[in-house]
């Protein structure tokens, strides 16, 4: 089993772009990844493209635009986890020794896509009921309220930090810092949450450049960073009623990375969660086992997951500040990783990082705990 | 309550809807381990077996949790409450909530199957869903009973 790593890095502003598609986006991430790496484009041997409605052969129509149709390339599609499958798939490309150099890009163009609350698929026997999206984390929300007493006024801490990580992000959707009294004016959607509860609808690509050890000696002069595991998995069907205020998916995800990293929660410096609504983050942390369950709204009440507190939780803004265009959300986590752990996150820095995680879960189907969840664990 | 036209079901193979106005929702029943599911489903997540039979579920259950949908897609007028309700059987199934005031939902309330109107098919004729109602209130209709 070979060493994965990771060189270079890229991604657009994520916001609204109404004169550009989801190739455009793609390509000026795909670029951005190439000159960040330094290498010259001809060497990459393969690509991977994640996004979720962009239609068919996206990720060909993005080759086109940076001179490298002729590779092979696979589309992947995983709901919010398709740019962080498109990683997983591209790193398996480099561990099975079938390439050195994978680009995995992630686009979305969101806003010509949906407007307001995403649905599950129309076929969902939920979403034939009135299911969408930000009524599901409600009800995860209001069930976590009644089992730990976290108050409204925690829940809302979490938007709070993110924009205001969000606001030092020269690429995030969001640059406007909020207060809590910000979040619980603002429009309801699904009691408890509000607007500012919920992450945007967002367009926006990253990219990132997978490398076999061979070609990151040969290329990456001492940036490259290791990508020690990538773990994916779908959700199980329930066999009988489970809690909703714990992720068994994100758990056992996790516990799959941080066997193949060797690594345990405890030594992990700073995560990049799917913070896709307030009470997300929550769920997720607890999940990964980077908080007892239950700690997490006293934990951010306390500064703990600030980025100069003791473990930084979505330094960049996550996908409540710096935005949530679906398949290039899981490729911006590791961007902002690998940043972190190079040192060049500016105002954002966390000092010391050298161990990152990223999460990423997203789709929902009935009777599915969750459709499928990402974790990767970077190490400088 | 009066009687009303009972249209056919919203989605025949997750709600049986009987002439008379009663119904049930249909899931599986695994033959080997005894699991359920909703909806049907065609192997058993628990032991994998096959032997998945059909089954209406019982009408009553208790509220898991819940919410009050303010956005939602134009399909759906708002605000309308969203709840889960775990049922004996072992499932967990969500619906909208009927029949109270939204400020008198809470976690635990026991919950009965209501069969109301929703909506209508392509031709404009009434279909006939489920919503889940407070049991107390809807106890006292003889038709649930």
């Amino acid at each position: 089993m070979s060493d994965v790593h990771i060189l270079g890095v890229g991604m657009t502003r994520f916001g609204k772009h109404p004169d550009r598609d989801a190739a455009d986006l793609g390509a000026e991430a795909l670029r951005g990844a190439v000159s960040d790496s330094g290498i010259d484009p001809r060497a990459i041997e393969a690509a991977y493209c994640g996004h979720v409605f962009q239609g068919m052969v996206t990720g060909q129509r993005i080759l086109a635009q940076v001179g490298l149709a002729g590779l092979p390339l696979s589309n992947v599609e995983n709901a919010c986890s398709s740019g962080a499958t498109a990683i997983r798939e591209a790193s398996l490309a480099v561990r099975a020794g079938e390439h050195d150099v994978v680009v995995a890009v992630g686009t979305e163009h969101l806003t010509t896509r949906f407007r307001g609350a995403l649905t599950p698929d129309p076929s969902d026997p939920e979403a034939a009921v009135g299911a969408t999206m930000p009524a599901v984390y409600a009800m995860r929300a209001t069930r976590y309220m009644e089992e730990f007493g976290m108050t409204r006024e925690q829940l809302a801490l979490i938007p709070v930090k993110n924009k205001t990580n969000a606001a030092h992000n020269p690429l995030a959707h969001f640059r406007d810092k909020i207060t809590v009294e910000d979040v619980l004016e603002s429009r309801p959607i699904a009691d408890p949450l509000r607007l500012h509860d919920c992450s945007p609808v967002t367009d926006g690509a990253a990219a990132v450049i997978v490398m076999s050890k061979r070609a990151a000696k040969r290329y990456g002069n001492g940036r490259a960073v290791r990508l020690t595991a990538s773990a994916l998995r779908t959700g199980t069907v329930d066999v009988e009623p489970t809690s909703m205020t714990f992720e068994p998916l994100t758990w056992a995800t996790a516990q799959d990375a941080y066997e193949r990293a060797g690594i345990g929660p405890e030594e992990v410096d700073f995560a990049e969660v799917h913070d896709c609504f307030s009470i997300a983050e929550v769920l997720r942390v607890e999940g990964l086992g980077l908080f007892k369950q239950g700690e997490y709204p006293a934990a951010v009440e306390r500064g703990d997951a600030d980025i100069d507190g003791s473990l930084p939780i979505n330094p960049s803004g996550g996908l409540l500040g710096k935005g949530h265009p679906l398949g290039g959300t899981g490729v911006a986590q590791v961007v902002e990783l690998v940043r972190q752990l190079r040192g060049e996150a500016g105002v954002r820095q966390i000092e010391g990082a050298r161990v990152g995680l990223a999460h990423c879960r997203g789709g929902k189907a009935v009777g599915i705990e969750g459709a499928a969840c990402t974790v990767q664990i970077l190490v400088r | 309550m009066t009687e009303m036209a009972v249209g056919v079901s919203f989605r025949p193979g997750e709600l049986e809807v009987r002439p008379d106005g009663s119904g049930n929702l249909l899931g599986s029943r695994c033959g080997s381990c005894g699991a359920h599911f909703f909806p049907v489903r065609e192997v058993c997540s628990g032991c994998l077996s096959d032997d998945m039979e059909t089954v209406g579920f019982s009408t009553r259950g208790m509220l898991y949790t819940y919410s009050v949908v303010r956005q939602s897609t134009p399909a759906f007028e708002v605000p309308y409450a969203l709840g889960y309700v775990d049922f004996p059987e072992g499932v967990r199934i969500m619906g909208q909530i009927s029949g109270c005031e939204i400020d008198e939902i809470g976690i635990g309330m026991p919950m009965v199957l209501s069969l109301e109107p929703f909506g209508e098919d392509e031709e404009g004729n009434p279909l006939t869903g489920y919503r889940f109602s407070p049991a107390e209130g809807i106890a006292q209709d003889p038709r649930n009973e």
